[in-house]
């Protein structure tokens, strides 16, 4: 299969163990890859050097076997790109943006831009500066997806953007893949790639820790439950469950960590005085904690090959 | 365990204490923001006095070619007075000091306090500082106080410098003025510098946007300045003039011997001020965040979904032109009335100069013997130049803004090569500088022959291009200090324009040797309208434009872009 992003021993050393280390990736062609890590993880400074944007250290970069840094600009032609950070395009309407960055690449799609403003229901008639931030990031996905490109590389696509909007962005994600293109998205929200994505690489201080398909990844999987009693909490009964732990108890308030199925515990709990019961997603870094714990954080792993 | 405070200790004298502690953050981040238009403010507050001063004794050296010189400029004064105040004294080094130092310097203090004004209030928005501000326990009337204290602050200290500098200037045309009248001096341009920054301010919270604001803010002043310098030739209006802030400035002039401090006129200059900036607070706390007061209803206009129609938007150079289109009308137009002014003016003050023998020297340094051309070539042209070169240095700021805004990053992610960014700016900024430079050229040689004076027109044509090489040569500096160190390209070229001004005036009273006249750029340009061209200069040039944008090429191929 096609290899659509290439990088051997992509290094950007910004200095203080800051920047992107060693970076060996593949991702394939007709591949929705995710690029999961904390804030601060590396993940902008890997887009940036897939876009030549900033100069490796060491190491090299390719989308479909050209060079990144020595041939940005045909590199360019088979990319569309959302910044992490949207522009600041002051006075300008929103149908002049796409005017003016469409005609750095030679014209724009009119039916295109169309059909994409109305599905993000994005007004292009609005100055910039009266945009909210989701309206802003609504109109960096039309820059991104209205030519017709081999790969799409966004960068943390859906920060801002409301829960339909965002359902609508996953639709424009798989169409992209049906009609047989990349997308190489990065994201600090685990549920965001799962729903996206066929694979994933998850990034941590600046180095690849993990490649995986999606399904290998449940062991990462978890939730926090807090559950609240009028009477006694079946805490024995809880802490000998298996894929429960983390168990805590104070006054009539229990909490404890999931993996897996939730329907024994609920069965559980169900026989105590419940009286509030509350699941949310750890935050990624929360869930790297869990993962990693007792261990230093590993070492490069070759595991980056599609 | 650290201790946490109890809900209710957030409120009263703790409240209190961290309201003032944020007032002091705020006045430390205001002092911050304005440091380098104070240290360009104050070099120049400097710099003006001090060099009119030393070149008194160079134009007028006894006491009998003072009482000639000054005769001759009170001759003078009447054509200059729609740009600057009747002369005073000018036969005492105060006195000239004070009219060819200290008028025009009011100017630049005015444009500064409008400039910060609009900038520290709309620009933080735009960039969403002052929401955070505003998030805050500050409260807004407390931020625009703290905003106002560090302005007035960094106004008082580049005072001072305009201070330090008249007295230096006027102690190295061996004379003497108290402390107490530099003082004098020195209050109503610290007035009318508050006042321009409550203009500023209030036109901040009736325009949505800085450069409306600016716009809006910059129209008002104008109009009192042109109210003032009407009522320079026409004394009947006097009493309409009052209103403007320029007229109560002119009013003292504490350091001329003879002079006075208009303590009246000064204290209304406070006074306006103080209503201007509780008017702009009163506002500010109406209004929204984004939102102006002249901010009409949202109605109910069509959504759009389409890209805009516009084919200039898809054109390289004519895109960057488009949107810069309201400034560059304001830039063509600015020229063609400056054109239209001063030539209309020029055989009259030509005559006038032409029978003042203290002036034959200004006539023939001009390589003509006609004083009305003189006029035009040596006034109008090297207004011109400045004007080219302000306009430059405003194209330097665009560039440094993409930088910083991110667009630049947007445009680079798209296939073009980079050197292609450059080439376009370049392009950009001389096809902007040769349409305003063909338009005046044009009022110039429309007019000139109607006033009788005579403008070699393949002379002119020349003159218009050298000035559009002018501009790039200011531009092609500009181009490769961004592509190293972009923060500081404006301020660097603000230092290259002010020195471009200052050395062939400083060099001759210096003795510093004639090939140091080729370090301004100024000089570089010459006096082509009369002298033909000065083939050093245009060399120089030529290779600093060469240098500067191919240099920029070849730095943007190698660096970093993004936030």
């Amino acid at each position: 299969m096609a290899v659509a992003i290439r990088t051997e021993g992509l290094t950007k050393d910004y200095g203080e163990s800051h920047g992107l280390f060693g970076l060996d990736l593949e991702v394939a062609a007709g591949e929705v890859f995710g690029y999961l890590g904390p804030n601060g993880a590396g993940k902008t400074t890997t887009i940036r050097l897939l876009m030549d944007l900033v100069r490796p250290t060491h190491g090299r970069a390719e989308i479909f076997g050209v060079d990144c840094h020595a041939h940005p600009v045909e590199v360019k032609r088979m990319v569309g790109y959302l910044p992490g950070e949207m522009p600041q395009w002051g006075g300008l309407r929103g149908r002049d943006v796409v005017a003016y960055v469409g005609g750095l690449r030679g014209g724009v799609d009119a039916a295109r831009v169309k059909s994409l403003a109305e599905r993000l229901d994005l007004d292009l008639g609005r100055r910039y500066r009266l945009y909210s931030s989701g309206n802003k990031r609504k109109l960096g996905l039309v820059l991104a997806f209205m030519h017709p490109s081999r790969l799409l590389v966004l960068d943390e696509p859906t920060n801002g953007l409301d829960p339909l909007i965002q359902q609508e962005f996953y639709r424009l994600v798989e169409e992209e893949a049906a009609g047989g293109g990349t997308v190489f998205l990065s994201s600090h929200v685990l549920s965001e790639v799962e729903r996206a994505c066929q694979r994933v690489g998850i990034l941590r201080q600046g180095r690849l820790v993990q490649v995986a398909r999606l399904d290998e990844l449940h062991h990462l999987r978890y939730h926090r439950l807090e559950a609240d009693f009028s009477g006694e909490v079946p805490v024995a009964a809880v802490r000998a469950l298996a894929g429960v732990e983390d168990v805590t108890v104070e006054d009539h308030h229990l909490s404890c960590a999931v993996r897996g199925g939730f329907g024994p515990l609920l069965e559980v709990l169900g026989r105590g005085p419940i009286t509030n019961l509350v699941t949310h997603e750890p935050t990624l870094e929360e869930v790297f904690l869990a993962y990693f714990r007792d261990q230093e954080a590993p070492a490069v792993t070759p595991a980056g090959k599609a | 365990m650290t201790a946490v405070p109890a809900a209710s200790s957030h409120t009263g004298s703790l409240a209190g204490g961290r309201s003032r502690d944020g007032v002091v953050t705020t006045v430390r981040y205001g002092l911050r923001a304005h440091r380098w238009a104070f240290a360009g403010v104050a070099f120049l507050g400097f710099v003006s006095p001090y060099a009119s001063g030393a070149s008194y004794l160079a134009a007028a050296g006894t006491a009998a070619a003072r009482a000639t010189f000054g005769r001759q400029t009170i001759a003078l004064g009447p054509q200059l007075a729609y740009l600057i105040p009747l002369p005073l004294r000018p036969d005492t080094v105060p006195g000239y000091l004070w009219w060819k130092g200290l008028t025009w310097l009011t100017l630049v203090f005015a444009a500064w306090g409008l400039a910060a004004a609009t900038g520290l209030i709309r620009n933080e928005e735009e960039r969403g500082l002052l929401e955070t501000w505003l998030a805050s326990p500050l409260g807004r009337t407390r931020l625009v106080l703290a905003r106002v204290a560090a302005f007035t602050l960094a106004a008082a200290g580049a005072v001072v410098f305009a201070g330090l500098g008249t007295a230096a200037g006027v102690a190295s045309g061996k004379a003497s003025v108290g402390l107490g009248s530099l003082v004098e001096q020195g209050l109503p341009l610290l007035g009318i510098t508050l006042v321009c920054f409550g203009v500023g301010l209030v036109a901040a919270q009736l325009a949505t946007t800085r450069r409306g604001a600016l716009g809006l803010g910059g129209v008002v002043l104008l109009a009192l300045y042109v109210l003032d310098a009407v009522a320079r030739v026409n004394p009947g209006l006097d009493g309409v003039a009052a209103i403007s802030p320029f007229h109560l400035t002119d009013l003292t002039t504490a350091i001329v011997p003879g002079g006075q401090f208009d303590g009246g006129a000064t204290l209304a200059l406070y006074l306006t001020a103080a209503v201007l900036i509780v008017l702009a607070t009163a506002a500010f706390r109406e209004r929204d965040l984004m939102g102006g007061l002249l901010r009409g209803r949202v109605t109910g206009t069509p959504v759009v979904h389409s890209p805009s129609g516009n084919p200039l938007l898809r054109l390289p150079v004519l895109r960057n032109l488009w949107q810069q289109r309201l400034g560059l009308i304001g830039w063509v137009v600015g020229t063609m009335v400056g054109a239209g002014l001063i030539v209309s003016l020029a055989r009259s003050t030509g005559k006038l100069l032409a029978s003042l023998s203290g002036f034959n020297r200004f006539v023939q340094s001009a390589g003509t013997s006609s004083a009305a051309t003189a006029v035009v070539s040596s006034v109008w042209l090297s207004i011109a130049a400045l004007i080219v070169a302000a306009y430059a240095i405003t194209q330097t700021s665009h560039w440094a803004s993409d930088d910083a805004e991110g667009r630049l990053e947007m445009e680079i992610a798209q296939p073009v090569p980079r050197w292609s960014v450059v080439a376009e700016r370049c392009a950009t900024l001389l096809v902007g500088a040769l349409v305003m430079m063909a338009l005046g050229s044009l009022v110039t040689a429309a007019i000139a022959p109607g006033q009788g004076v005579h403008v070699d027109t393949g002379r002119l044509v020349v003159a218009a291009g050298l000035l559009t090489l002018l501009a790039l040569s200011f531009g092609a500096i500009g181009a490769l200090v961004i592509a190293r160190f972009p923060r500081v390209a404006v301020p660097v070229l603000g230092v290259v324009a002010v020195a471009s001004f200052y050395l062939p005036l400083l060099a001759p009273l210096f003795r510093w040797p004639g090939w140091s006249l080729n370090l301004s750029l100024f000089h570089l340009y010459g006096t082509p309208l009369t002298t033909g061209i000065y083939w050093t200069g245009l060399w120089v040039m030529v290779a600093i434009v060469v240098v500067g944008f191919g240099g920029a090429m070849a730095a943007i191929r190698v660096r970093e872009v993004g936030r």
